[in-house]
């Protein structure tokens, strides 16, 4: 038996994607971009703002908490300004359907938790 | 982790090796130092009890801590303090610095910020904390103290935290207050969170209905309710997320 109401759709897991700093600023110009375009769903539209939220509230996160992604870093070798950025499904889609992403950071996305 | 006895850890490795603090090499680090670290006010004595080992006895107003000095070797031994003459000074040090704050300090220097109320960090209260050098060590009122002495205290302290001054950084939707050199006082700003919201407007980020994000010793986070529940929800790390007109309600610890 779900604990949830029938219909009613529960809140996202949100997936880890690492993403150096350039990556980020990189995906943040493609998102806002595309923002500016009319001829994206309103729907995508929600998602990909909660994107721009979610790339600033990663460097929050890593600001008050940095330890659990320092140690995710020295046990990989990644650089200091790798960080994970949490999307959900919803997000993740919506970034993927944009034909503007560059290859790298599409391929980046696909790799889901990894690099 | 002990903290109480700086950062001076000697390494995983060397810890796994089992180098221990010796009794004598603390006592000699002690008869030398103690004398140094004392003040008019504190006072600081190695009493050797025959057959029952040396004690260091730590006096200040009405605080007394007294320690067996194999004890503290013991404790050093555990923290993972290097086994060498600059680094136990340095450990005995910090641990006289992490000393029992006085009624008298407290009254005349305390700060009121927000710490853990409970071992296993799910909630927070206010405390009463006074500074040392870098650091801001946490006042507990004697069993004794009267009602009225401990709340001129806690007054006292609230109106000290409005003077403390942090940096204010916004990332994005989100506002961070910090403190330059104790980590702590970062939630004194909590004690005014209007002004705090006044302030984060000014700075171009409209927050009427803040909820703060808070683990002690960490920058404050404030941000509107979803984007705090984004930014809180999804990490390990212990914290408090809670609107800013419930922080009046906390209780003192």
């Amino acid at each position: 038996m779900s604990a949830l109401p029938a219909g009613e759709p529960g809140p996202q897991v949100l997936v880890p994607h690492w993403l150096a700093g350039a990556d980020r600023e990189q995906l943040a110009a493609v998102v806002r971009a595309a923002l500016v375009e009319a001829d994206v769903h309103p729907v995508a539209t929600i998602h990909l703002e909660d994107v721009l939220t979610e790339l600033h509230v990663a460097a929050a996160r890593d600001l008050v908490w940095p330890a659990s992604a320092a140690r995710v870093r020295l046990a990989t070798g990644w650089d200091d300004d790798v960080l994970p950025v949490r999307l959900s499904a919803d997000e993740l889609a919506s970034l993927l359907a944009l034909s503007a992403l560059p290859d790298t950071l599409r391929d980046r996305l696909h790799g889901g938790a990894g690099r | 982790m002990d903290t109480r006895f700086g950062g001076a850890s000697a390494g995983l490795l060397q810890r796994l090796r089992s180098t221990r603090i010796g009794v004598a090499d603390l006592r000699e680090v002690a008869d030398r130092l103690l004398p140094a670290l004392a003040t008019s006010r504190l006072r600081l004595d190695l009493v050797q009890r025959p057959g029952a080992g040396s004690v260091v006895v730590l006096e200040e107003d009405e605080r007394i801590v007294r320690v067996h000095l194999s004890d503290l070797a013991e404790q050093m031994t555990r923290a993972g303090v290097p086994p060498t003459t600059p680094a136990i000074s340095a450990a005995l040090s910090s641990w006289v610095a992490h000393r029992p704050v006085t009624d008298a300090a407290a009254a005349t220097g305390g700060i009121a910020v927000l710490d853990w109320s409970d071992a296993a960090q799910t909630a927070v209260g206010w405390r009463v904390v006074v500074r040392r050098g870098e650091l801001a060590l946490p006042w507990t009122p004697v069993r004794t103290a009267g009602g009225a002495e401990v709340h001129r205290t806690r007054s006292a302290a609230i109106g000290r935290a409005h003077e403390v001054t942090l940096d204010l950084r916004a990332e994005g939707p989100v506002a961070l207050w910090s403190h330059p050199t104790v980590p702590l006082l970062a939630t004194a700003a909590l004690v005014a969170p209007e002004r705090m919201i006044q302030t984060i407007a000014a700075a171009g980020l409209a927050m009427p209905d803040m909820q703060v994000v808070v683990t002690p010793h960490r920058p404050v986070a404030c941000a509107g309710p979803g984007i705090a529940a984004r930014l809180a929800g999804e990490t390990t790390e212990a914290s408090v997320t809670l609107p800013w007109r419930r922080l009046a309600d906390l209780t003192w610890i």
